[in-house]
């Protein structure tokens, strides 16, 4: 604290002995002349009655039951019952790269060597987390063509605050703090123009034309109108819509003719991993989802990893922190509370590149694209495909158009994301960036055989949509409208639709072998909207919910 | 066997590698897979895919692969350079025990650990059950009946709860966020950095110093202190308000079981670390901060939140709420869901226990401190309101001062039209 005073912590681990240990320390390393027991009862542990806690809490049942842990056990395990995830089928995420996971990659995670450390321990008692850094900064920007990578941003998106607030203060370096205008691809993730609102700078949307490309003249057009206070381009490569742009040389040129840095969306990296590079491209920042291409577990919605990796000019303005230096990096105050981020998964991504090697990790991007590509070959006599490069082919991930049956059969696009979990998938991206249409990234991960019984069922789909296009099944009652089919509507007493149990549920010849359920039917989200509750509701609750619906 | 099988062998390393565990097809599957798209080979089909100009010619200069047991090898001996000491340093980290039966089932489980963010409901019920159970925890132990189903960080909260005032009650003329010098050092710096390109002005005072006039809209203090007083703010929650500014409580979440938590005392924004109910210090991460308020401003609240709905048959089914707003085009801040479900095994009582135990230690640590230094004034940290400036100096290094404000700021996020859902 000063000079002469010391604050120190304790916690839950802490240990009678740690106590007299930590006395010792301040006693030339001799037990002091009074024990700890002397402490104990010479001290006073009441606290002023203004802060006494008078109400109570964590009364609700689910808070209550589960202290023996046979019960916590099963009550663990009943939720994941419920829960479809890369241990019963492929996840085809587009722009989310559900690849393996590995056990070896995530065994490091919970070694104390790793997980006991705390964020502000000295520095030379972390020489293994050093190395870890130093040895995953290199190879990432060996990977990406950068001189240097930040491995504070603790997601995707902080990654890309991060990396704008790098632009802007090296735009500020060089007495052009004026420059605040940043350009963004119609067919941008979400988060872009997010992160360039949060960064203080003025989004301007650039039009992407028929083929799902940015459109260069508008581009240029653009650039050239806001050329005084240019500070950026936010772009993803490959594309959103899942296509190697053959412009993008052109375009990141433009983009720093007028005085602009180009910001790169790493999250469609799985698709360049030694195949090319970001900074070669001619980008100047770009941030890696380490939970997509560098396999950290999406652990059903996070935590990831947003690091950033930099061109030379802009490595003195990385992120710093104020209780940890991190040398020559304090221009750009820090983004995230801990130093190194969420520290403790990166051993995953580490494990991973050093599993893989330069031509392993070549070769899964190489089998990413194959796979997408048979993915896109499979299904194009069923759903178009809607956007594929110069010679035909798409990168890593592949978009299908579902409007089509949508004005002949009324069955949308979230019917069919519905209907793919009676078959036991989880629905592809849903109308990104495509409003109508799903995305499918398989990853190099999924064998051909699990690629083929995703396209078989999507066929299948489309059959059953076929029925509803003739008027052999109902324009309302069928199983897609339906879907999904939980295991309490299929085994009811009453079953009045006009299609047997067996479609519903049962619709291809693996679920006999394995049948996940879906736990719900279809979930109405307006309902909810309209009455908010959340946090565990009373028992009652949930009577009146059905009350209601009766 | 073909040419083109052969140059598929050349690119496959040897059989005790990890790549073909990674990689899902074989050589077979990939040589039939080619033929289906009518490609002679691997590097046929990537160079009709990656435009000439931009395809990298050379290759990756890392290592050759490892097996499995080698890299296990090798991160034994990096775990073996980090040194594990008892750490005493806190400042908004503790050391923690996660339960065995959370870190086999939950945290070392590809059943938990691999599935999705929980877009498709229908087949996610049991990890939104354990991210309501999140909230649940989060809203009774601060008193505020809205709760997130979490954020990144601490710091990362406290630069939210500070746009979500900003975006209630900032105006210009009312730009100033003051921020408590006793709130922890990284808080405050993540939230300087958020500011300063908001074209937010933040002041760094201690609490006891605060000037709450028109041109505030919020404040940030710390509850207990970084140095561990127990702060009472009703004076300061009095004077914000007073000005029409929100007050947002940064707090440790275990405190809350025995102290009178923020939600009774007038907070309406409180933030904080989860870490400590069972997740590992990990070296600074991944933790879930939480994050709640007043039903008031239930509209308003960042990241995802859970909420009850009904399925089709009328059943109740649970689903991310209104996912309409601002959150949706900002869907990638991440979440856990590992503290639900470890909560859930606690219960409250079980929670009060951890908390005395920490508590008593922190008593008789900070006595041992008087005895050690007798000129020191008595004031064990966890006893007495101890108003006392932090005294750690973090000069400011918000940029918006020098620059015009109206250069800085953007539209508002709620201006700026989501470029899609």
């Amino acid at each position: 604290m000063d000079d002469r005073t010391i604050v120190i912590a304790l916690d839950e681990t802490v240990t009678d002995a740690d106590i007299e240990n930590l006395l010792a320390a301040f006693n030339d390393g001799k037990d002091p002349d009074f024990g700890f027991e002397d402490l104990v009862t010479g001290t006073d542990t009441r606290y002023d009655e203004r802060f006494n806690r008078t109400t109570p809490f964590l009364t609700h049942p689910v808070f209550n039951k589960h202290h023996a842990e046979t019960e916590m056990l099963r009550y663990m395990n009943k939720l994941q019952s419920r829960d479809l995830s890369l241990v019963h089928s492929m996840i085809p995420l587009g722009s989310c790269t559900m690849k393996l996971n590995a056990t070896a990659e995530m065994m490091p995670i919970t070694w104390p060597g790793f997980a006991k450390i705390h964020p502000f321990a000295p520095l030379d008692q972390t020489d293994g987390y050093r190395q870890l850094f130093d040895e995953l900064e290199s190879a990432l920007a060996e990977i990406t063509g950068f001189a240097a990578v930040s491995l504070q941003p603790n997601a995707g998106s902080q990654g890309e605050f991060a990396g704008l607030l790098v632009i802007d203060a090296y735009h500020a370096s060089r007495n052009e703090s004026h420059r605040n205008v940043c350009l963004i691809p119609q067919s941008a993730h979400g988060t872009n123009p997010a992160s360039a609102v949060m960064a203080g700078m003025r989004v301007v949307v650039v039009k992407t034309d028929e083929r799902g490309n940015i459109d260069v003249d508008d581009l240029r057009a653009k650039a050239e109108e806001h050329a005084l206070h240019l500070a950026a381009l936010m772009v993803t490569y490959p594309s959103t819509h899942g296509v190697f742009e053959e412009s993008i040389t052109e375009i990141c040129s433009v983009v720093h003719k007028y005085g602009g840095q180009v910001y790169m969306d790493g999250a469609n990296m799985n698709a360049m991993v030694g195949l090319c590079r970001p900074a070669d491209i001619g980008a100047d920042v770009c941030h890696l989802n380490l939970h997509k291409t560098f396999c950290i577990p999406h652990g059903g919605g996070g935590p990831g990893m947003g690091p950033i990796g930099v061109a030379k000019h802009l490595v003195p303005f990385l992120p710093g922190h104020p209780v940890v230096r991190l040398d020559g990096r304090n221009e750009v105050g820090a983004v995230s509370a801990a130093p190194w981020g969420s520290a403790s998964i990166l051993p995953i991504s580490f494990a991973y590149i050093k599993l893989m090697g330069g031509d392993g990790l070549e070769y899964a991007t190489k089998i990413a694209i194959l796979n997408a590509n048979y993915i896109a070959k499979r299904l194009e006599p069923h759903f178009p495909v809607l956007y594929k490069g110069a010679h035909g082919t798409v990168a890593h991930e592949c978009i299908v158009d579902t409007r089509v049956v949508k004005q002949s059969s009324g069955i949308d696009v979230e019917d069919i994301a519905k209907r793919l979990m009676d078959y036991g998938f989880h629905a592809p991206t849903v109308s990104f960036p495509v409003a109508g249409t799903l995305m499918i990234e398989p990853t190099e991960s999924e064998p051909r055989e699990e690629l083929d019984r995703f396209c078989e069922a999507m066929i299948s789909i489309r059959a059953e949509i076929k029925e509803v296009e003739s008027g052999e099944a109902d324009k309302q009652d069928n199983v897609l409208k339906n879907a999904p089919h939980p295991m309490n509507r299929v085994v009811s007493t009453t079953w009045t639709h006009p299609y047997t149990r067996e479609r519903a549920a049962f619709p291809a010849p693996w679920n006999q072998d394995f049948k996940f359920w879906p736990s719900v039917a279809r979930v109405e989200s307006a309902y909810g909207d309209r009455n908010l509750i959340c946090s565990c509701p009373p028992t009652d609750a949930y009577a009146e919910v059905e009350a209601q619906t009766s | 066997m073909s040419t083109t099988i052969k140059h598929v062998d050349a690119a496959i390393p040897p059989a005790e590698s990890f790549v073909p565990r990674h990689v899902g097809p074989d050589e077979k599957d990939v040589a039939e897979m080619l033929k289906t798209l009518g490609f002679a080979s691997l590097d046929e089909l990537i160079d009709a895919t990656i435009p000439k100009k931009i395809r990298w010619r050379d290759h990756l200069d890392l290592p050759k692969g490892l097996t499995e047991l080698e890299v296990l090898t090798y991160f034994r001996a990096l775990a073996a350079k980090n040194q594990v000491f008892r750490s005493f340093i806190g400042m908004g980290y503790s050391d923690t025990v996660t339960p065995p039966v959370v870190q086999r089932n939950i945290l070392e489980n590809p059943g938990w650990y691999t599935a999705y963010t929980p877009y498709q409901a229908e087949i996610a019920q049991g990890r939104l059950e354990a991210l309501l159970n999140f909230q649940t925890m989060v809203s009774d132990l601060t008193a505020l009946p809205i709760a997130n189903a979490s954020l990144l960080d601490e710091g990362t909260a406290a630069a939210e709860a500070m746009t979500m005032s900003y975006a209630l009650k900032g105006k210009p003329g009312k730009e100033v966020f003051l921020v408590a010098s006793e709130c922890h050092p990284q808080t405050i710096d993540v939230v300087k950095t958020r500011a300063g390109v908001r074209g937010i002005e933040v002041k760094v005072t201690s609490y006891a110093d605060f000037k709450i006039g028109p041109e505030v809209f919020g404040v940030l203090v710390q509850y207990p202190a970084t140095d561990g007083a127990v702060i009472d703010y009703t004076k300061t929650v009095d004077s914000a308000h007073a000005a029409d500014a929100l007050v947002t409580v940064a707090a440790d979440i275990l405190s809350l079981v025995l102290l009178t938590p923020p939600g009774e005392w007038g907070a309406d924004i409180v933030v904080g670390n989860t870490q400590r109910f069972g997740v590992p210090l990990g070296y600074g991460g991944p933790h879930a901060a939480y994050f709640a308020t007043r039903d008031d401003f239930k509209r308003h609240l960042p990241g995802r939140i859970i909420g009850l709905s009904r399925d089709a048959d009328g059943k109740p089914a649970l689903r991310m709420a209104l996912q309409t707003r601002e959150q949706h085009i900002r869907r990638e801040k991440d979440e856990q869901r590992l503290h639900g479900a470890g909560a859930a095994g606690g219960g409250g009582e079980h929670v009060r226990r951890l908390s005395r135990a920490a508590g008593t230690h922190a008593h008789r640590a900070s006595r041992a401190r008087v005895r050690g230094s007798a000129e020191r004034r008595p004031a064990p940290a966890w006893l007495h309101h101890r108003p006392r400036r932090f005294l750690r100096h973090h000069p400011g290094r918000c940029r918006q001062a020098e620059q015009p404000e109206n250069h800085r700021r953007g539209a508002g996020a709620e201006d700026q039209p989501p470029l899609h859902g």
